[in-house]
């Protein structure tokens, strides 16, 4: 199996290879040719890298030790799942599993139809490439069909912070959008490359964007969600140069999908959304270096290795070849809009693209302090959470206030009469909802300008739905809303992405100005009042299971009269790698979360706990929530846009332009 | 002065104010992150300065109080160890032979830790480890 694995990854290295050669290299002869040997060598890549896949996945599962990669990370005592999981929680297996979902999108790029087939097909030939550069790096650098030089009768397992439910699924989506995001890179290259910078690009780029930007974001989130429930500080985003590194391209791809709009509706910030497509790539790769290069120190923990670098080489390759194209490509790219008009959308979306660039150069300068104060000042400098909660709050309320704002507003010219009108009752309401905050306690300024910021997210679109649906000269009536909201279906999907974005930020200043923590120390049956709360520690529980010794607190939490919970924070000794892990427990509600940690038993039944008032929480994990679902609608429709077939889209001029007022997704 | 020379003005004057804002942030919340050698070889400067050291915990010295709450440790480098007491949360994977970075004050008996952060054995082992590994079955890989 083993030797069938290593024959399909340099099959897969070949094909690939070859694929993107076809694709993007000139040659004389065989035009017609070309593209379908090309897809057919990319079919064949794919088709080898899936078999590479399932033979490690059958190690995996299987816990053949022969492989070394299984010996590392699979054991006789781990559930089969985890197993599976190690397939991309090591280096080789993580390389592989990101390789075929390139491939895979590669795929799904080349056979989707497209107005300008030529970027579409040149596009294909760069993310093949790319594949073809991971495929490499496995085969020259970090081999998942490796064999195991001793082989024995139990693997090291998996480290028990990594048997989580949520690392089922946060790696695989972080790896999908770090490959989705090559692909609006490669058409942006790809469009450059061939000087046909047109209203097609976007056609082509925005869903691909879309998806990347989604899986990203998503990924961001369980990756939040797993540090909360498993690390056991009570936080869950530490400013790790790890974290970091998946940030910033999130924040580099919002800029590059509200500037496909700009571009889209007004012909401007061409060449922002060029260049932001190429960097957000540039960037996952960024990330990359950083979990693979060993130059950081981390509670992730990566070790040196010449991998990183490899990275590191390929982002600059990709910024170079951008800088270069775009420089010779100004001419096409040159647009006729001016900053004329402060209160229009396609300003709104300059000014917010230029914050988060300065979000991302900010969040870049802490972490690559550490790095480059060690080459330059002879000694490591790090800053830490402190100093991005100084300089991110003013950048941020802007980014939030633009983000509130933008449902009201018209593109190309200022408000209408009727929009300024709701834009000041909006106004006040948030004006209202600020007092009300202020009087029921909230004294923080970031709080009460986030809580207000909110309260006009939420009805700005609300407003704008009633101003679409009224400018349809009858009555207004649920029919004529419900019309307004399905034919603005995007734009509504827009709004309440920008609404769930706000539910994050509540959740984030609530979590993190508000945050209150004890230590305490309970004999059985004892209990305290603590932020509202009754707990009464009940008793300790141990048990014995096949792979870990289990000791449980039980705790009895009410909370204003409401019936009481049950709450049972753990430690767990694993018994394989002779670990402890905390396995904290958490009454989640609307207004916070009671966290409990157990430190130690004591013994004679006393216990040592830490607990963890963090309000608003479960605003974070909704809000992101509210985000994911409303870009999937947003999304949707892209994919197979009504009345537009293969033959119509064929048939669309170079330049079109959407309609003014509509489409925001 | 026209509209683009405007815009750019604004924007220059804004990253301006973020830039002056992340300096001042940067100078009020800086720490060195020094090996055990760098640290104990500036002892005398670095007393009294909030640090970040690391290095390998000793085996064998650690010492962690029941109720996880403290610890003491030797840490070591390639030249110099140096004593760490740390009252802070122990982290459940704190062992000997394990690389860790602990933040605090170094003072003449050592360093006063508030914080211990130890790295968690996961992903991406490189090859260098696994060829320690076979050289020594049976010991961590832990980097």
């Amino acid at each position: 199996m083993r030797v069938l694995g290593e024959g399909c990854l340099l099959l897969s290295f070949i094909s690939t290879g070859y694929a993107a050669f076809l694709s993007v290299a000139p040659g004389p002869g065989l035009d017609r040719l070309r593209p379908r040997l090309a897809l057919w060598a990319a079919v064949v890549g794919l088709a080898a890298l899936s078999i590479t896949m399932a033979v490690l996945a059958w190690g995996l599962v299987g816990r053949d030790y022969g492989f070394e990669y299984v010996s590392q990370y699979a054991s006789q005592l781990l559930p089969w799942q985890y197993c599976l999981s190690a397939l991309w929680v090591g280096q080789a297996g993580s390389l592989l599993l990101w390789a075929w979902m390139m491939g895979a999108f590669a795929l799904i790029l080349r056979l989707s139809p497209a107005a300008d087939a030529t970027v579409r097909n040149t596009a294909f030939g760069i993310v093949m490439a790319n594949v073809c550069f991971l495929v490499a790096v496995m085969v020259f650098a970090a081999d998942p069909m490796a064999p195991s030089l001793t082989v024995g009768d139990q693997g090291r397992g998996l480290s028990p912070l990594l048997q989580h439910p949520s690392m089922l699924v946060h790696p695989p989506i972080v790896f999908a959008s770090y490959a989705a995001w090559t692909v609006p890179c490669a058409l942006a290259l790809a469009a450059l490359w061939s000087g046909r910078v047109g209203a097609s690009w976007i056609q082509l780029a925005r869903p691909w964007a879309l998806v990347a930007w989604t899986l990203l974001g998503v990924g961001l989130l369980l990756g939040a969600h797993w540090a909360y429930q498993e690390l056991g500080w009570g936080g869950y985003w530490g400013w790790d140069p790890v974290e970091n590194g998946s940030l910033l391209p999130w924040l580099t791809g919002t800029g590059c999908i509200h500037a496909m709009l700009a571009w889209r509706h007004r012909d401007c910030l061409k060449t922002t959304a060029l260049s932001l497509a190429v960097v957000t790539l540039a960037l996952c790769n960024f990330a990359t270096f950083l979990t693979r290069s060993g130059i950081f120190s981390s509670v992730h923990a990566f070790s040196e290795s010449p991998i990183g670098w490899m990275f590191l080489g390929l982002m600059t390759v990709l910024v170079a070849v951008c800088a270069v194209l775009v420089v010779r490509r100004r001419t096409l790219l040159h647009s006729e809009w001016s900053f004329d008009c402060l209160i229009a959308r396609e300003s709104l979306i300059c000014i917010s693209v230029f914050l988060l660039l300065l979000l991302t150069a900010v969040v870049m300068a802490g972490t690559l302090v550490a790095p480059l104060s060690k080459v330059f000042a002879g000694r490591t400098i790090q800053v830490g959470p402190a100093f991005y909660n100084h300089v991110l709050p003013p950048i941020g309320l802007a980014v939030l206030a633009m983000t509130a704002a933008v449902p009201l507003l018209r593109w190309g010219s200022p408000p209408r009469r009727a929009q300024r009108r709701l834009m000041a009752i909006c106004l006040a309401l948030g004006v209202v909802v600020a007092v009300v905050a202020f009087v029921c306690g909230v004294r923080h300024p970031l709080a009460i300008a986030v809580v207000a910021l909110a309260a006009l997210a939420a009805v700005a679109p609300a407003a704008a739905l009633l101003h679409d649906a009224w400018r349809r000269e009858a009555p207004t009536s649920w029919q004529d809303c419900l019309s307004a909201l399905r034919n603005g279906r995007r734009q509504y999907a827009a709004y309440s992405i920008h609404v769930g974005l706000l539910c994050v930020a509540v959740g984030v200043t609530g979590s993190s100005l508000g945050k209150k923590q004890r230590e305490v120390i309970l004999a059985e049956g004892d209990a305290i009042q603590w932020e509202g709360r009754q707990i009464q520690y009940l008793r300790l529980e141990q048990s014995q299971l096949a792979d870990k010794w289990v000791a449980e607190a039980v705790l009895k939490v009410a909370r204003n009269g409401d019936d009481p919970v049950t709450l049972r924070p753990a430690r767990h000794l694993h018994l394989l790698q002779d670990q402890w892990t905390t396995e904290v427990a958490i009454d989640s509600r609307w207004s916070g979360d009671l966290y409990t940690i157990l430190r130690a038993g004591l013994g004679d039944g006393r216990v040592s706990l830490t607990l963890v008032d963090n309000p608003m929480i479960r605003w974070i994990w909704v809000g992101g929530m509210l985000c994911a679902a409303s870009a999937v609608v947003a999304v949707l429709p892209l994919l197979r846009p009504r009345g537009v077939t293969r033959l119509s889209i064929a048939a669309r001029s170079e330049h079109e332009t959407g309609p003014p007022m509509s489409d925001a997704a | 002065m026209t509209s683009g020379v405007k815009l750019l003005a604004g924007a220059l004057i804004v990253a301006v104010a973020i830039g002056y804002l992340a300096f001042l942030g940067a100078a009020g919340n800086w720490q060195y992150y020094l090996s055990v050698d760098e640290a104990v070889a500036d002892e005398v400067e670095l007393a009294g300065k909030r640090i970040r050291v690391s290095g390998n915990v000793v085996a064998g010295s650690l010492r962690v109080s029941d109720d996880r709450r403290e610890a003491e440790f030797d840490l070591t480098g390639k030249l110099h160890s140096l004593h760490a007491s740390c009252s802070c949360a122990i982290p459940d994977n704190l062992a000997d032979d394990m690389d860790v970075v602990v933040e605090g004050e170094l003072a003449a008996d050592g360093m006063h830790g508030h914080k211990v952060v130890t790295r968690c054995a996961s992903k991406y082992q490189p090859k260098v480890a696994i060829a320690e590994r076979v050289e020594s079955p049976g010991t961590s890989v832990t980097r």
